[in-house]
């Protein structure tokens, strides 16, 4: 297996990839990894690289890549919407079947914000028919954000939080932070910055379409419990339940996307699950 | 905008590690001897850093000449290795006590071998900060370290919370303590054994006797430091042979972040004689309000001002 760091573009911005390429060429069957938002990217970023080299070493071509204002590629948050991030996945994709030839089809990996974009990325591809190696290949949502005007709200809630420990109150409430976001300014979220453009589009009760997927390459639903106490995630099996071919589990993890007392390295239940379900699916190799 | 390679290195273990060389867009005449700054991660977090605080502090060197490099440790980000901890206190600990002392310097020789580098800056946060003075101890070449909340603390010791609390901690905690008072689900916390009974007496203890900080022995920089507390021993021996050379420090902390008490109550005033002779060497402030990762760009702004002013005057 070779792992090698580069650089592609999306219109001029600078996107940092990392591609896992297998010892042995010539599979049809390539992976795109989508990251979550903020600093859920760098908690999960051990989760994503021990996947990606795994599938590597079962013969799958795998590409890591840092979204718009994340990790090593160009940009800030401030500036970036849905839109943006789609575009770079499409950009991501290109790169990957531009270093891959023999990729023929590209699957999708995303955790939480990226599982979404993920979503999104192939029901645009389906719509607009643009990507078509994206259309038959494997979509592996873990724990997919459904309810993104929740999510965000839950994002402005670590803005309160740090006001609350570096200050002792709340200075700026939930509404001040969205009148101002509203207004055409930022709020700080651990170091990134929400504006207009990605609050606009990413808060909407409904991030992806509550019909369901109609992915043609077959759709993993992953809800990610803590325990197997955890209440089940109905949202999510009925986004799988409604998909074209999707398929609903539940993987017993801890929130390896934020600090938690454990040192999460990786997730093994998590991706054997979404191993096993790639090999019945498209015959990628458990072993 | 600067130039960016993606580059990869082996550590003395084999491990494959990857990084970024940034290279200013325009070097003049007199920049071409500026050492290249490495920063070096904190924590488990890779090479950028939390809320990508690097990415500016890169932009900022850049723009003042500067060539930086930025890797990821073996085990976490991109590089190769695997980490066999299960607890996130057991890994800030293992950082602290230098594991990744080695992968500095192996970056230090690559540096050397493949780009010419003679000297470095070393920088980083928390646990990149300890990392760079260690390594500083072992390699001449580090004139200087930029250092932004550096931990002289073991992390492992964390698990007893009331321990080893500093008094500026224990005084903020009394704060808190009276703030709550108001609350019933404080007191439901408090009545059904849930409180941290340990620190609230601690902390009340403080009003009545007021306990002054002690002085260390010397520190000879040959010898290892006896263990005092949770303090890290590496730590006092490590910063003062590295004052002993001539080395230069921008040692910057967060108010709201006990690392800046755990500094000033562990080490500064323990051994206040030793440091007032290098007093010239270190430069020290304290960003108000700021909190550990200095995740508000106000916060992220005044390290990048303090930064600057700094490297300009020490290599103008």
């Amino acid at each position: 297996m070779t792992e090698t760091p580069f650089y592609f573009y999306r219109g001029v911005t600078r996107l940092f990839g990392m591609l896992h390429a297998p010892s042995a060429p010539g599979s049809s069957l390539a992976y795109v990894m989508s990251h979550p938002f903020g600093e859920e990217k760098l908690w999960s970023h051990r989760v994503f690289v021990v996947f990606a080299r795994t599938l590597a070493a079962r013969g799958i071509p795998v590409l890591r890549f840092d979204y718009t204002g994340a990790g090593d590629s160009a940009g800030e948050t401030a500036s970036t919407s849905v839109d943006t991030y789609l575009d770079d996945l499409g950009a991501a994709v290109e790169a990957l079947v531009a270093r891959v030839p023999a990729a023929t089809r590209v699957g999708l990996v995303g955790l939480r914000f990226g599982a979404s974009l993920a979503a999104q990325f192939a029901e645009r591809a389906r719509l607009t028919q643009k990507f078509p190696v994206v259309l038959g290949g494997p979509l592996a949502l873990w724990d997919p954000i459904l309810d993104g005007e929740s999510y965000i709200q839950e994002l402005l809630r670590i803005n309160l939080s740090t006001q609350l420990a570096v200050y002792g109150k709340v200075q700026e409430s939930r509404e001040v932070l969205v009148e101002r976001i509203r207004a055409g300014g930022i709020a700080n979220v651990e170091g990134y910055e929400i504006g207009l453009p990605l609050f606009a589009s990413a808060s909407l009760k409904e991030l992806l379409p509550a019909e369901g997927l109609r992915h043609a390459g077959g759709t993993l639903v992953m809800q990610i419990a803590a325990t197997e106490k955890a209440k089940l995630r109905e949202d999510q099996q009925r986004l799988a339940e409604l998909s074209t071919d999707g398929t609903f589990q539940r993987a017993i993890e801890q929130p390896f996307w934020r600090e938690i007392k454990a040192f999460c390295s990786r997730a093994d239940n998590l991706q054997n699950q979404t191993l096993q379900w790639m090999e019945q699916r498209h015959g990628v190799p458990v072993t | 905008m600067s130039e960016v390679l993606p580059v990869s290195f082996r550590n003395q273990r084999g491990n494959m590690l990857f990084g970024s060389l940034h290279l200013p867009e325009t070097t003049q005449p007199q920049q071409k001897d500026l050492p290249v700054v490495v920063l070096l991660s904190p924590g488990v977090k890779m090479r950028v850093g939390p809320g990508r605080l690097y990415v500016p502090l890169t932009e900022l060197l850049n723009s003042q000449g500067f060539r930086v490099l930025r890797f990821d440790f073996f085990g976490l980000g991109d590089s190769e290795g695997d980490l066999s901890e299960t607890v996130l206190a057991d890994v800030y600990n293992n950082i602290e006590v230098g594991r990744y002392v080695d992968d500095t310097l192996a970056a230090l020789h690559w540096l050397s071998t493949e780009h010419g580098a003679r000297r470095f800056v070393l920088g980083g946060l928390c646990g990149g900060a300890i990392t760079a003075i260690l390594a500083a101890e072992r390699d001449a070449r580090v004139d200087s370290l930029l250092s932004i909340g550096m931990t002289v603390t073991l992390a492992s010791n964390a698990a007893k919370p009331g321990q080893y609390l500093t008094r500026a901690q224990l005084d903020d905690r009394r704060r808190r303590y009276l703030l709550k008072m108001l609350k019933p689900e404080a007191w439901l916390r408090f009545l059904t054994f849930r409180s941290e009974y340990d620190v609230i007496w601690k902390s009340l203890k403080r009003v009545f006797i007021k306990d002054k900080p002690v002085a260390a022995p010397p520190v000879s920089t040959t010898q290892p430091v006896e263990q005092r507390g949770n303090a890290n021993p590496l730590f006092p021996k490590a910063y003062f042979a590295f004052l002993a050379r001539g080395g230069k420090a921008l040692m910057l902390f967060s108010e709201r972040d006990r690392l800046q008490s755990e500094y000033e109550e562990k080490f500064a005033q323990p051994y206040a004689a030793q440091l007032a002779p290098h007093a010239a060497q270190i430069e020290q402030h304290v960003i108000p309000h700021a909190n550990h990762v200095l995740s508000f760009r106000e916060w992220q702004e005044q390290m990048l001002g303090f930064s600057r002013a700094w490297l300009a005057r020490l290599y103008a």
